[in-house]
């Protein structure tokens, strides 16, 4: 390994090597792909949160109204940063663990595609007003198809890439990845089973309604947080934080023990989204109890993972991309205490329908899946063009924008949430409400702003990574092309 | 079974984790579509009108649920800002349901008939005039917009076919009229849509313009209604208590 | 067959099954990991699996050098 990272003659050569041995063109397109979704999500976000600032930033326009808006933020944020970097880190993990190529080339560019034409469709029919109107799964029925299809395919090239691997045994990360496959997989498909008014109508209708309806989509709702937000970006801890540090993770055990209590906990606690609503009483206690045992794996996870650096601290001194991977276990060690606890129903009472929620899903958003997605990228991208990050100074400056974001967000949103909830409870001296709603409206205001600029740090953290990214990038194409006279000979003679 | 056979198969691996992952939704959703008190008995629930549908699905294309719920909870302060906590049964025609998440606005389970349709109108299409503190967009197209109806009998037949009782033959029309009464089982036969939707859009002019018939009169129409089917005079203190 | 499902599903009793399956499980996971001292000791050298690749990239920084002979 030393050899040819130490040789810089043998480097060319060693990367014509591995890029026959694997597939990295797929990675490279879905990795930019992450980059660009990001910067446009984010940025949409940043709009919204000043929408609720500054109403007149509506504009009367109807395709920008925060409502038809803040799905296409979700959207980008969720399937198009998160996705997309879940597809270029799974394809290159499972490569690299398995040490086997990408089963079939023109499949896993078809994910590319399908996925993306996807979410650029989302996007448009959002703010033309074509939406399932339920949350985080407002695809209309037809993209509903195209993705099932895309879906489909990314299982098979997985499935097919992990059958041919030459390593016995599947490394634990894999095991989240695949999970994550299955249950994303069930998940759409539950979710959206509609009845479309005509063949080539936009519009359909779901075949539940009331309360079978809600509580379908927040178990999906918040598993679509739990595989696809949680476990796999969990398979993307257990490789790139050991691979960055450089040392095994901590305990193997642990991780098989993190695995099945996770993905068996996780799907019981969707209804902890509909304490005191309409559905029957036994249904969100027992997504309490659930959500409450959920603690132990997920802790047991971050432990795993931060105690991977053990006896190795001073790397958080020098290297920024080990930064990025250890402060997003710490949030995902705060959010994920913070949601069993909101999950209490009597907590849930004043926490529900407010901003707290909202604080809690970018701390987990922001401080568990975006921080570990910029570190992963950041380890990532040099290695997928075999050059150096253009910058590591710029990663320090992304790494402290992000977090001073992510501090500003979460707590406005405390604020603002636990201000809401106790101003629309509060009784004056007669029993009568000491606020009217409106009231507390205007109290949302200053932490309104306090959050749009705790966005604003965000994004500019995040402008600065595509800045640093891209000229990472061009100086590898540069280096491709210098080298691609000498690299096709090779790969003719090999 | 050994671990290792797990481990090294892929295929095992996947069928262990797809048999983990289903109990959880198993248990909890499966038996909500057959316990009989998940939806309580109730009178006055009946299906939207074509207007009120027509209303409902501007509604969802806006994503009004992003700000607004509708589910009143059973609390004394939501008690006294909103009114009786919402029941099952109120929401058993929605598809898809629209209880939201999110309050940044008042819920509007119970929004029917607290304003006028003038106010509603006002609102919709510049809230701070009427409430200068207010955040929420202006939605001025909706009054300006002819709504399209064309489509309103394909819409109510693929909302039949997931469950709710519009009518498509004299029989199914008979048991709408012992179920809800003549006059609104009038409303819910797909023969008429076309017919009854412009009947009462024109009858209640909800935005105040005779002339065309507009997405505003659609979406307050649809809001006119919301948790005004049950009287809840009706009922003693507590009645549904017991399907909580 | 359903009268069990409802006996299940009824809340006083599922909350019990619930924790019962779970501890069961959990606790046959954990005893299957440690019980075995080899078995436990293979599992461990599954860790080396990420870092075992022949990873050809250039180390991105200079600085790094020191933490690659820890490796070693």
């Amino acid at each position: 390994m030393s050899q040819a990272a130490t040789t810089a003659g043998a480097a060319p050569a060693a990367s014509v090597a591995t890029s026959e041995q694997y597939n990295y063109a797929i990675i490279k397109r879905f990795a930019v792909a992450a980059v660009l979704w990001g910067v446009f999500g984010m940025a949409a976000g940043v709009w919204i949160a000043s929408q609720l600032a500054f109403p007149f930033l509506n504009f009367d326009i109807a395709q920008i109204t925060f409502g038809r808006f803040r799905p296409v933020h979700t959207t980008a944020v969720i399937f198009g940063f998160g996705g997309n970097a879940l597809f270029a880190t799974s394809y290159y993990v499972v490569q690299r663990t398995c040490q086997a190529r990408l089963w079939s080339d023109s499949m896993a560019s078809f994910t590319f595609y399908g996925w993306n034409l996807a979410l650029i469709l989302g996007v448009i029919t959002y703010m033309m007003g074509i939406t399932q109107g339920r949350e985080y799964a407002e695809f209309n029925w037809q993209i509903d198809l195209i993705i099932l299809v895309v879906w489909v395919a990314y299982f098979m090239v997985y499935l097919m890439t992990l059958l041919r691997r030459n390593q016995p045994h599947i490394y634990v990360a894999n095991w989240f990845f695949m999970a994550f496959i299955l249950a994303t997989a069930l998940l759409h498909i539950f979710n959206n089973i509609q009845v479309p008014v005509g063949l080539f109508h936009p519009h359909s209708y779901s075949i539940f309604s009331g309360v079978q309806d809600a509580m379908t989509q927040w178990w999906y709702g918040h598993n679509a947080v739990g595989f696809f937000l949680t476990a796999a970006f969990l398979g993307m801890m257990y490789y790139f934080v050991p691979k960055q540090a450089g040392r095994p993770i901590y305990s193997y055990k642990l991780s098989i023990i993190h695995f099945w209590a996770l993905v068996f906990l996780y799907m019981w606690v969707g209804a902890h989204h509909l304490h005191w609503t309409a559905l029957p009483d036994w249904v969100s206690t027992l997504a309490a109890t659930f959500s409450i045992l959920l603690l132990l794996p997920s802790w047991g996870g971050m432990i795993n993972g931060i105690m991977t650096l053990s006896g190795a601290w001073d790397k958080l001194r020098t290297d920024p991309i080990m930064l990025f991977l250890i402060t997003a276990l710490a949030f995902y060690g705060m959010s994920t205490f913070e949601g069993p606890m909101m999950s209490l129903k009597s907590v849930n009472a004043l926490s529900h329908y407010t901003d707290w929620t909202v604080g809690h899903v970018h701390s987990g958003a922001l401080g568990w899946v975006a921080m570990i997605s910029f570190g992963s990228l950041y380890h990532l991208i040099p290695r997928l063009w075999n050059v150096n990050l253009y910058s590591l100074k710029l990663v320090y400056v992304h790494f402290f924008l992000a977090t001073i974001g992510i501090v500003l967000y979460i707590t406005a949103m405390w604020v603002a949430g636990i201000g809401q909830g106790l101003m629309l409870r509060a009784f004056d001296q007669y029993g009568n409400l000491a606020y009217t709603f409106t009231e507390s409206v205007v109290f949302l205001h200053k932490p309104y702003v306090v959050r749009a600029i705790g966005g604003g740090f965000f994004l500019a953290g995040m402008l600065i990574m595509a800045f640093n990214i891209a000229m990472t990038v061009r100086s590898g194409i540069k280096a491709e092309a210098r080298e691609a006279q000498a690299a096709s000979a090779e790969a003719r003679t090999a | 079974m050994k671990h290792e056979s797990v481990e090294t198969n892929a295929g095992l691996l996947i069928i262990l984790t797809l048999a983990v992952i289903s109990v959880g939704g198993l248990v909890e959703i499966v038996p909500l579509f057959y316990i009989d008190d998940t939806i309580e008995e109730v009178d006055g629930v009946r299906p939207y009108t074509p207007l009120e549908q027509r209303g409902r699905d501007i509604y969802v294309r806006e994503g009004c649920y992003t700000c607004h719920s509708q589910m009143v909870r059973p609390f004394r302060d939501e008690m006294l800002r909103y009114g009786h906590y919402s029941l099952a049964a109120e929401s058993q025609y929605d598809h898809p349901f629209q209880w939201g998440s999110k309050r940044t606005g008042p819920d509007l389970a119970r929004v029917g008939g607290k304003y006028s349709n003038e106010w509603q109108v006002q609102h919709l299409i510049d809230p701070q005039s009427l409430v200068p503190e207010s955040i929420m967009p202006g939605y001025p197209w909706l009054a300006t917009t002819p709504l399209d109806y064309s489509d309103i009998d394909r819409r109510m037949v693929a909302l039949k076919r997931v469950g709710v009782p519009y009518s498509l033959t004299d029989e199914e029309y008979q048991a709408n009229v012992e179920k809800f009464g003549e006059e609104h089982a009038r409303m819910f036969d797909i023969r008429d849509a076309e017919d009854n939707l412009v009947a009462q859009a024109q009858a209640e002019n909800f935005d105040g313009n005779p002339g065309t018939i507009t997405e505003m009169d659609a979406l307050v129409a649809y809001l006119q209604v919301l948790g005004t089917m049950v009287d809840f005079s009706e009922y003693d203190d507590g009645h549904f208590a017991e399907f909580r | 067959m359903m009268g069990l499902w409802e006996w299940i599903t009824d809340m006083g009793n599922s909350k019990i099954v619930a924790l019962l399956l779970f501890m069961g499980t959990f606790i046959g996971v954990v005893i299957f990991l440690f019980s075995n001292r080899r078995r436990a000791q293979k599992f461990e050298t599954y860790r080396y699996i990420p870092l075992d690749d022949d990873d050809s990239h250039r180390e991105p920084v200079a600085r790094r050098d020191k933490t690659k002979s820890d490796e070693q």
